[in-house]
């Protein structure tokens, strides 16, 4: 019996009509909706029990405590945390991100060699620490270290290995912590300066982002929710002086604006009407600064740094009335400052009775160093690693054979990143510790992956600005994502290779004998507490170097008509970190679009420069140049062109890769007057139509 | 020779050998069968739990409560399966009854320290929040007067009187439980509005769906 066409048709409408009556398509229909949230790239939550460690970040500058969540054995979220003093309650932008940073696409992922064709091979860690044993070896006493950890005693280790192979070479990257110890050797001092903020009754933060990037940065937010109750009276004044109205700025009670680089003159001119009004100073070269300050009467200063002379009499005024008023001085980008805008904000402190006062600066004691051969901070602060790559760059000192960088950028994060990606080519061998796949590592021979703070044993030893002595651990809150090992324990291996007597086989040692050295005790810091002391070391013979803070000012560089300011926001990252993914929506639409970022200027800037919101401008100056859009901004001095940092990688992922354009390369490094420290807090800059 | 034509003239036509309604009906009769007998078995394997787990035993020999294995962690989250650890509390060295399941538990996941890949018959996908701590007795019993095995067995399967595991049906294209609860079955509690006035617990998208 054949079946013809019309047969077959009937039967297909019945069984459709059949199947319409069945479970069939209904069930398939929803079946199918629910299919598709099992596609592989849709995250799946894990369930386990909560459960929180108390740790501090390695990745933020500010050395933010915080505690990490933990759903079974796997980190999901860092957390403020309300009892560890460097968190107080609050957050950075960073320190929350650094949980999604372990699982970041730009973790280097396994030992990495630099081969001849510029691709990268991937390498077993036994070849790779053989490779740099067989470098280090080979090197002698021609090596150089490059730190990015400003906390930990690493730093010890790292110069320590220099110095046991012949080498002074160590260097930290640059931060508002070598001017400050410099500062403060020259002035004869002990210890390191500590700002007691949260006694303060009056903090002026001169060119400081304290509220945003400079010093720890949460206890300084702490002290500003405490005193700054809502819907009541403020009990504390904060005023911020500086060119751009920052988050520190707005934030502030109120904000001077005054120009970038001219914070010492500042200083100077809040001097200049203390010492009017009868404060003095016993200091053997007070007379001599006297004598100083009376040049920077308000006028002068309203000359050179833009601050309208009623405002800073107003401020002065204020200062002398406060009962503990303190004075922070730095960079708004937190780099780049001389040493005499350290000595005159401390000179400051001095007129007004606040030095070694509850509210204000404190000299803070630092434990002693755990690794004999190794340098300790204000070893560290004399070595300065721009001037040493530029005489490198310029041929003055010859290239070492080898150069170790841990946690450290400079290819990326120093002023004039041309030049210092020039020197990575005279040195034949370079290794890189890094968690991140960064600009200087892709400029390496060797690349080591090296955990995350939240995947190593570490410590922060007392970060500056912090009113009291702190020693506290990093602990791993999860195994190591990728195939790292930690540097410290690579490095010692090594040491122990090459003869280095470094008295300690494992980092775990190093760091007990120093927590020993701190006065804490170690089980208790295993267990997630911390140590603090509010000790202070005495001072005697306290001198304020008018002479140093007089040539400073005499020489110091001058930005031409139009300058500009950069403006550090942690949320965009640090050159370790570049901008976190987790991040990328806390960026402005008119701070960044798709790939162009935008600066800022004023409507009177703006008009003069003839360009309007949105344009595209070219920035340059004899350092480099940098393209971006404008953005009219009232909040942004005149003459004054404010630029974010932390945009512009070369290296590290989409999320940062060709985003913005590198400030950097228009800070131009001069060198102080009166030290010879390098500074790069002053730029001119030309602006055209691009 | 006979004429080829599309449609003989003769009125003896195939469609009307095959004609009527008898090819439509055989589809239709063919197409209910395929959807309510042979569907579901095509759609669904069948899989049997690691272990013939005897919630019987517990609940009515032991007497014991659902919530002494399935209970909230000290931060309030809801631990759901027990581990094989916290079973080990009580099959430790020797099995406690005849079961020889109880013995192979022992013997295979104790003893090993391995945890025993359970199978969820109420697991809901991640973009349902459900709280076991909302629904809870204290919550419930304002108006029900529900035991614990009442209470648990409105949503999942009253496995306690159960002396065998049920199989588990997973679905082959979502990979989810057959029992596992759909939305029109949450709103059995949600949509009514004796509900919402005594619990608060809304209808509203944004209850379970964060």
């Amino acid at each position: 019996m054949a079946v013809d066409r019309r047969g077959f048709l009937k039967f297909v409408a019945g069984a459709t009509t059949g199947v319409l009556a069945t479970p069939v398509p209904w069930k398939l229909l929803d079946d199918a909706s629910i299919w598709t949230q099992n596609w592989s790239w849709i995250p799946r939550n894990v369930d386990g029990e909560n459960s929180y460690i108390s740790t501090i970040s390695k990745l933020c500058p500010s050395a933010a405590g915080m505690k990490i969540r933990l759903v079974g054995n796997r980190p999901v979220r860092a957390l403020p945390d309300d009892n560890h003093p460097l968190s107080m309650g609050g957050i950075t932008a960073l320190a929350a991100a650094e949980v999604q940073l372990m699982y970041s696409p730009s973790r280097v992922k396994r030992p990495l060699k630099h081969s001849g064709d510029g691709a990268y091979v991937a390498i077993s860690w036994e070849e790779a620490e053989k490779m740099l044993k067989e470098n280090l070896r080979r090197a002698g006493s021609k090596v150089a270290y490059v730190s990015g950890d400003e906390t930990g005693t690493i730093n010890e280790l790292l110069s320590g290995m220099a110095k046991a192979s012949g080498s002074e070479d160590f260097y930290m990257m640059p931060s508002e912590v070598q001017p400050a110890a410099l500062a403060f050797a020259n002035m004869n001092g002990k210890g390191q300066l500590g700002y007691d903020i949260e006694n303060s009754d009056y903090v002026f933060a001169i060119g400081a982002n304290i509220l945003e990037s400079w010093g720890t940065v949460l206890r300084n937010r702490a002290a500003f929710k405490n005193t700054h109750p809502a819907g009541e009276k403020p009990t504390a004044t904060f005023v911020y002086a500086g060119p751009v109205q920052s988050n520190t700025a707005a934030g502030a009670d109120e904000w001077l604006p005054a120009k970038s680089g001219a914070e010492a003159i500042v200083a100077m001119g809040i001097a200049n009407l203390l010492i009017k009004s009868g404060a003095t100073i016993d200091a053997p070269d007070f007379a001599e600064f006297k004598e100083l300050a009376a040049l920077y009467t308000p006028q002068k200063v309203a000359t050179l740094a833009g601050v309208a002379p009623a405002k800073l009499k107003a401020i002065a005024a204020a200062l002398s009335k406060a009962q503990n008023p303190v004075v922070l001085t730095g960079s708004e980008f937190g780099q780049g400052t001389g040493v005499a805008t350290v000595l005159a904000g401390t000179a400051v402190n001095m007129l007004l009775g606040s030095f070694g006062r509850e509210g204000g600066v404190k000299a803070l004691p630092l434990a002693p160093k755990v690794i004999a051969s190794g340098m300790d901070r204000s070893e560290i602060a004399q070595k300065d690693l721009v001037a040493y790559l530029s005489r490198l760059n310029a041929g003055k000192v010859s290239a070492p054979k080898a150069m170790v960088f841990y946690e450290a950028n400079p290819v990326y994060g120093l002023p004039q990143p041309a030049a210092m990606s020039k020197v990575m080519h005279k040195v034949p061998f370079k290794v890189a510790f890094t968690s991140f796949l960064d600009e200087t590592a892709k400029a390496c021979d060797l690349i080591l992956p090296t955990p995350l703070g939240l995947e190593r044993f570490d410590d922060v030893e007392t970060p500056y600005g912090i009113g009291q002595a702190f020693y506290g651990l990093a602990r791993p809150v999860a195994p190591c994502a990728v195939d790292g090992k930690p540097a410290a324990d690579v490095l010692l291996g090594v040491a122990g290779q090459l003869n280095m007597d470094l008295g300690f086989a494992t980092f775990e040692e190093v760091l007990q004998a120093k927590a020993e050295a701190a006065g804490a005790d170690w089980d208790s810091l295993m267990e997630g507490e911390f140590f603090t002391s509010d000790a202070v070391v005495e001072q005697s013979g306290l001198r304020l170097c008018a002479g140093i803070i007089g040539k400073a000012l005499a020489s110091a560089p001058k930005a031409g008509k139009l300058s500009i300011a950069p403006v550090q926001k942690l949320n965009i990252g640090t050159p370790n970190t570049a901008i976190p993914p987790y991040n990328n929506k806390t960026i402005r639409r008119w701070e960044l679009q798709k790939n162009e970022m935008y600066v800022a200027m004023n409507g009177a800037t703006a008009r003069e420069l003839g360009v309007v919101k949105h344009d595209r401008i070219k920035l340059s100056n004899s350092s480099g140049s940098i393209q971006a859009r404008v953005n009219i901004f009232e909040g942004v001095m005149p003459n004054t062109i404010a630029v974010l940092m932390g945009f512009g990688h070369t290296a590290f992922d989409k999320f940062s890769k060709g985003k913005g354009e590198n400030v950097m390369e228009l800070l131009t490094v001069g060198y102080e007057a009166g030290t010879g420290q390098s500074v790069w807090n002053v730029a001119g800059v030309n602006v055209s139509k691009a | 020779m006979e004429e080829m034509l599309l449609h003989p003239a003769d009125g003896n036509s195939t469609s009307r050998q095959f004609g009527g309604a008898a090819p439509f009906f055989v589809g239709l009769v063919v197409a209910l069968i395929f959807g309510w007998w042979a569907f579901p078995g095509m759609l669904y394997s069948e899989n049997e739990q690691p272990i013939d787990f005897n919630h019987k035993v517990h609940i009515q020999d032991a007497e014991m409560e659902c919530s002494a294995c399935h209970y909230f962690r000290e931060d309030g989250t809801f631990a759901g399966l027990p581990t094989t650890e916290s079973c080990a509390e009580c099959h430790s060295d020797e099995p406690l009854g005849e079961d020889p399941e109880e013995a192979r538990f022992i013997k295979e996941y104790v003893e090993t320290g391995k945890e025993v890949k359970w199978y969820v018959y109420q697991k809901q996908p991640d973009n349902v929040f459900f709280s076991h701590a909302a629904h809870s007795l204290e919550s419930c019993n304002n108006c029900h007067d529900f035991s614990e095995v009442e209470l648990c067995s409105q949503c999942h399967i009253d496995v306690a009187n159960m002396d065998k595991t049920p199989t588990y049906y997973e679905n082959k294209l979502t990979t989810y439980s057959k029992q596992t609860m759909k939305m029109w079955q949450c709103e059995r509690c949600h949509a009514h509005p004796e509900h919402f006035g005594v619990t608060r617990s809304s209808n509203a998208c944004f209850v379970c769906h964060k």
